[in-house]
């Protein structure tokens, strides 16, 4: 057991520094999106290029599909240098985290040949549908449906909360594909792209950023069967694999961490004095910040021991979503009244926390898992 | 990074559990006297035969192995005070024999092991005295499940030279917050196998999702204090000591209430074991708050607030 980085990731991360110093200086004013909404992901495109050029858009991924061979303490170094600079990536850190690795793990050979450069290049978009009106929590209750035709299937029905679907050029869809099987057993996933015949997209305003996340309307939208990931009634599996280490691939303690360093350094700054209760406050929520960083560094060290994955992926989601909370506590207390202010640290903040313990799984699921699988309570 | 014990802590911790289970565990603390127990000289005697209690180099930086072997000695409810040998002393250079005390220098009233102390660590705002009384500090009725003595006007004198009282403080914290997290796991552990063996309304009581997530938020508080405190202990950073102390001391508020709510009565036996780490807690947290309160000296730490 030991806590020290190696050379090499400190100097990764010095050299990331340098870089977002130079292309994101001073305050970056995207920092203030939320994730799900879509206000910087035209910016995003840009700014992926940019680490595509440089190796670091998809450096986990195989030297084959334009990876460096990075190990995943370096992601991490990544992952928590983007997220506390507000992640410029925008919506393609699901791209290069999760969605390349499983058309990577599950795609064909024409499959990997279409998706993968594009997303190693930065310039293309992706929204994940699996949310539905009467699905949410218990996904696995989905019922939009798609039906063999041909070498198509012919898909019918609504995906509800899908972030970025407004701007995306491809959606990650879950559908059902036998409605008797056991439900669990009749979910196939489909790169479905987004200017289809029969989708609608409509968006629904919400209150974390400007453009929140849409709805989606299918109606005998024909998708290819060639545009399957993995074996039909296999999509339930390939989903969860893919999103089994996703929990800690967006580390919103780094970000939290940074929005209460900077408040804090502006109320030091305006000369404002910080009472009492108020540093209490600050120092619960840095030390939540600091304790989830600490769990999710024990799942990245599973991961990099290639380790299966573990419930002490859920601990650390729900201590980061904890964090969230405290920060966005400390910021209100810090600021006053300017949390009426739109826009203020301790706004933005509050409507972040909010989402957190929603968006990718609620904090309520974290925490049946962490008592069935890491406690190993009984069962009912 | 690495999370995981290497063999040679591996083996350290096996032997300390191995020493522990003939020697230590809550039928130890029982003989001594539960909740109002005596000091453990025997348990101090065997493990510094064993090297146990200098496993820290003097002034070393990493005292990693050291808290390794705190965490397990209080997840046995050891009634000793290693953890301020352990931690805290490779910083101060001093040659005392037998157990010692720590105690803020404005501090006068009950502090674990006063009473059965050769001497005392006295933290001032910038220098650290270690004052060896000339007679015995009286005994305090306590029932929080350690020795405690009464301190007053100690007398003058001791400074120790270059012994910087900033980092004597921050080694403190971690001694403080390792011993916490003992504690705690034993007390979400024994709570863990009661909600699932007591069975109520034809169901075991772990299984109602009230309880389930109660003690699911227990455990990443004590995890997240777990890491944070070994964290702290590996690198003697003061402002990541002031972290794991105040995560150890937030937590240890959780685990306090809810572990003796899911017992039910049972949690307030005398001769179950729960009360024995919860109530210990309650006394490591005051210690905590003598040498200032944690969140405040995390926020210090880090922004100079
Ligand atoms: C900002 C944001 C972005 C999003 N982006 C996307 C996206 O891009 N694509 C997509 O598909 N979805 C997206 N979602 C949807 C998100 O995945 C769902 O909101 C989430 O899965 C919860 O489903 P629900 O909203 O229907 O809540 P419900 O399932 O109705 O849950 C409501 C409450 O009940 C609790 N609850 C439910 N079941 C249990 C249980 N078994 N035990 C205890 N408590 C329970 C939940 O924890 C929650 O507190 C997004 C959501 C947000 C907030």
């Amino acid at each position: 057991m030991e806590f020290d980085w190696t050379e090499e990731d400190l100097s990764y991360r010095s050299e990331l520094r340098d870089f977002l110093a130079e292309e994101l200086p001073g305050r970056w004013e995207g920092a203030t999106a939320v994730l799900g909404s879509a206000d910087n992901a035209e910016y995003s495109r840009r700014f992926a290029g940019l680490l595509a050029e440089k190796g670091w858009l998809t450096p986990h991924w195989p030297t084959e599909w334009g990876g460096t061979g990075a190990t995943p303490w370096m992601l991490a170094v990544l992952g928590e240098e983007l997220w506390s600079r507000g992640e410029p990536r925008g919506p393609q850190y699901m791209n290069v985290n999760w969605i390349g690795p499983s058309i990577m793990a599950h795609g064909t050979p024409e499959q990997c040949q279409r998706y993968l450069p594009p997303i190693a290049a930065g310039d293309v978009i992706w929204c994940q549908g699996f949310s539905e009106p009467e699905a949410g929590t218990d996904l696995a209750s989905l019922r939009t449906r798609a039906v063999l035709d041909g070498d198509d299937y012919v898909v019918n029905g609504s995906k509800i909360w899908t972030s970025y679907g407004d701007i995306a050029d491809h959606c990650y869809l879950l559908v059902r594909t036998d409605a008797q099987a056991e439900r669990h057993l009749g979910i196939s996933v489909l790169l479905m792209a987004m200017d289809s015949p029969g989708l609608v997209v409509r968006p629904i305003p919400g209150m974390v950023g400007e453009h929140s996340f849409t709805e989606l309307f299918l109606t005998d939208v024909r998708i290819p069967v060639a545009n399957r990931l993995g074996p039909e009634n296999e999509g339930w599996s390939v989903v969860r694999e893919a999103l089994s280490f996703e929990r800690v691939g967006a580390p919103r303690w780094a970000r939290a961490a940074h929005v209460l360093d900077e408040t804090v350094r502006d109320a030091m700054e305006q000369g404002r004095s910080i009472d009492p209760v108020t540093v209490e406050a600050v120092g619960v929520a840095k030390t939540a910040c600091e304790a989830a960083r600490m769990l999710c560094y024990r799942v990245i060290d599973e991961r990099a021991r290639d380790l299966p994955p573990s419930p002490h992926a859920n601990v650390a989601r729900v201590a980061m979503v904890q964090a969230e909370r405290l920060v966005a506590d400390a910021c209100a207390a810090l600021q006053g009244n300017e949390i009426m202010r739109y826009g203020s640290d301790s706004d933005l903040q509050m409507r972040k926390s909010l989402a957190a313990g929603v968006a990718a799984g609620t904090y309520e699921v974290q925490l049946n898992l962490v008592s069935r699988r890491h406690l190993r309570l009984p069962k009912n | 990074m690495d999370f995981t014990l290497d063999s040679h802590q591996e083996a350290v911790l096996e032997a300390v559990r191995t020493l522990l289970s003939r020697h230590g565990g809550p039928a130890r603390l029982h003989d001594l006297g539960g909740d109002e127990p005596g000091y453990d000289h025997d348990l101090d005697k065997r493990l510094a035969e064993a090297g146990f209690l200098d496993i820290a180099e003097p002034r070393s930086a990493c005292r990693l192995d050291a808290a390794l072997v705190l965490e397990t000695l209080s997840g046995a409810l050891a009634s000793s005070a290693a953890g301020w040998r352990l931690l805290v002393l490779p910083t101060l250079d001093v040659d005392v024999e037998g157990p010692v005390a720590l105690v803020a220098e404005s501090h006068s009233g009950p502090a674990r092991f006063a009473a059965d102390a050769d001497a005392l660590v006295v933290i001032g705002d910038d220098r650290v005295r270690l004052v060896r009384p000339d007679r015995r500090i009286p005994r305090v009725r306590s029932r929080l499940g350690w020795p405690v003595g009464e301190v007053s006007g100690l007398p003058e004198g001791g400074v120790i030279d270059e012994a910087p009282a900033a980092e004597v403080r921050a080694w403190a914290r971690v001694a403080l917050a390792t011993e916490m997290v003992g504690a705690m796991q034993f007390a979400l552990d024994i709570t863990v196998r009661h909600v699932s063996d007591r069975r109520q309304f034809d169901r075991a009581i772990g299984s109602f999702q009230a309880v389930q997530h109660g003690l699911a938020e227990c455990s990443v508080a004590v995890e997240g204090a777990r890491w944070l405190a070994l964290e702290a202990a590996f690198t003697g950073a003061a402002s990541t000591a002031a972290a794991a102390l105040t995560q150890a001391s937030e937590a240890s508020k959780l685990i306090f209430r809810r572990t003796h709510q899911y017992h039910g009565a049972m949690g307030f036996t005398r001769e179950y074991d729960l009360h024995l780490s919860t109530l210990r807690l309650l006394a490591l947290r005051s210690e905590a708050e003598s040498l200032g309160r944690p969140a405040a000296a995390c926020a210090h730490e880090h922004w100079g607030i």
